[in-house]
């Protein structure tokens, strides 16, 4: 499959692992990603502000996206994919919206495009290069290890306008940690928020919801924790340290992005992987019974 | 904080709870009949006291100016999960959507990061510059070092196009 790919702002511009890992794993899957040109912010604190400017940011990606002439369009980050399928379900079923954005988009010469497939990482691995394939790639079954799922909110919510996996027991992400040899904890705070959202107003409350949730996750046992979106991993990984004095407890968990993880047990460098950015990363930990 | 001392003076002001119901699509706030499913399941409930089908109500009977100007509709942490939840189509979530751009709109105090965001888009179309990155033994990486390609960015017909959406 060749993909176009929409990073956003928060993974080029910081969470660079996620970017490494992906570029990294998913050409083995034979799956090439194509860069887009001219992308701008998918609107994502801009709704907050005024929500038809926000809906032109991710309309205006999606254009982008459509002028590559491929069917497809990997989005990795949760709060872009949210923003452009929200934007994609609204200008679908509301045609005065759409000749109104469209008046907006050809100012620079853009068309919205109505077939693009949105997908994301967990869906694409998941349901389009599927289980087994994967299986069949691990060179470093990740065997003996516990891994917490964190799928967040963006991409299992709100189902109506179609998303990723379930919105009250999404199971994808673990059948992918599965598939890699190691074992997913079933646990009741799965599907709590990270609280990154309120990085913009509430920093202590954002840092307690973090800090609780990994805290839980902790007392189960876990060797690490397993996430797909930048602002969710920012809370978990980064800001581990401060969450966990927010809420008062000592936190060591190894935090990574699935592709990170399922970059590793394929036998791909940690380094191309970004894993030495990962703040709260212990190697020893994660690999002592693995390799 | 709590909404209901606010209201102690407040009189309803229909013309923006119309405003309100204007700007909200295929969202039926005034269809809630306070079930609190909302807010049984609230991320921002327990640490922030966020309770939507508190803002649902007020918002339907006209209290629009008093959540404009009240720092409860900046809690949201955007989870989703009353709207997922919902069994009237009311979201809460895009309710405090519009609340938020209407608190904007009347210069009423908002977070500064929001407008810090949308300043830097319109310098370079993305949310944040390139940030430094820093190894776990502390060693300083961006995109160039790790190999990564260059940033895309956004032209300056994009930024126009911006600037006049923003000011409605």
């Amino acid at each position: 499959m060749k993909a176009a790919v929409y990073w956003g702002c928060k993974i080029p511009t910081e969470q660079y692992a996620y970017e490494m890992s992906t570029r990294q794993v998913l050409p083995r899957f034979n799956i090439e990603l194509v860069d887009l040109e001219n992308v701008s912010c998918c609107g994502t604190p801009v709704r907050s502000v005024n929500t038809s400017a926000a809906l032109y940011l991710s309309v205006r990606n999606l254009a982008i996206a459509g002028q590559t002439g491929l069917d497809n369009l990997l989005i990795p980050c949760n709060e872009c994919h949210f923003m452009l399928s929200e934007a994609r379900n609204r200008l679908d079923n509301d045609s005065e919206m759409q000749t109104k954005i469209q008046e907006l988009l050809n100012e620079e010469g853009l068309e919205y495009p109505s077939n693009i497939k949105i997908w994301h990482t967990i869906d694409l691995l998941h349901d389009f290069v599927n289980i087994d394939t994967i299986r069949g790639k691990v060179r470093k079954p990740l065997e003996g290890l516990k891994f917490a799922v964190h799928p967040g909110c963006q991409i299992i919510r709100p189902s109506e306008i179609g998303r990723v996996d379930h919105p009250e027991n999404p199971r994808k992400l673990d059948r992918l940690v599965e598939a890699l040899g190691a074992q997913s904890i079933d646990y009741s705070e799965k599907l709590d928020c990270c609280g990154a959202a309120l990085l913009y107003s509430h920093l202590d409350a954002a840092l307690s919801l973090a800090g609780t949730k990994l805290r839980s996750v902790q007392t189960y046992g876990a060797d690490g924790f397993v996430n797909t979106c930048p602002y969710c991993h920012t809370m978990y990984d980064a800001r581990q340290k401060e969450a966990a004095a927010t809420v008062g407890s000592k936190l060591t968990l190894s935090v990574v992005y699935y592709t990170q993880l399922l970059g590793h047990a394929i036998g791909i460098d940690h380094d191309k992987l970004g894993l030495h950015l990962n703040q709260s990363f212990d190697p020893e930990r994660f690999t002592r019974r693995s390799t | 904080m709590s909404l209901t001392d606010l209201m102690t003076m407040a009189k309803t002001d229909k013309e923006l709870r119309k405003r309100i119901f204007t700007k909200l699509w295929r969202a039926h706030p005034d269809e809630c009949f306070q079930c609190m499913r909302c807010t049984s399941g609230c991320t921002s409930l327990k640490l922030l006291e966020l309770k939507p089908h508190e803002i649902v109500l007020l918002v339907n009977s006209g209290f629009i100016q008093e959540l404009v100007s009240s720092d409860i509709i900046w809690t949201c942490a955007s989870c989703l999960k009353c709207r997922e939840r919902c069994p009237q189509n009311a979201s809460p979530y895009n309710t405090i959507l519009e609340l938020r751009n209407l608190a904007v709109e009347r210069e009423a105090k908002i977070p500064e990061a929001y407008m810090k965001a949308i300043a830097q888009i319109l310098e370079t179309g993305l949310t944040q510059p390139e940030q430094t990155a820093t190894t776990r033994d502390m060693q300083p990486q961006n995109r160039e070092k790790l190999g990564l390609p260059k940033l895309p960015y956004a032209n300056d017909k994009f930024k126009t196009v911006f600037m006049k959406i923003l000011g409605g």
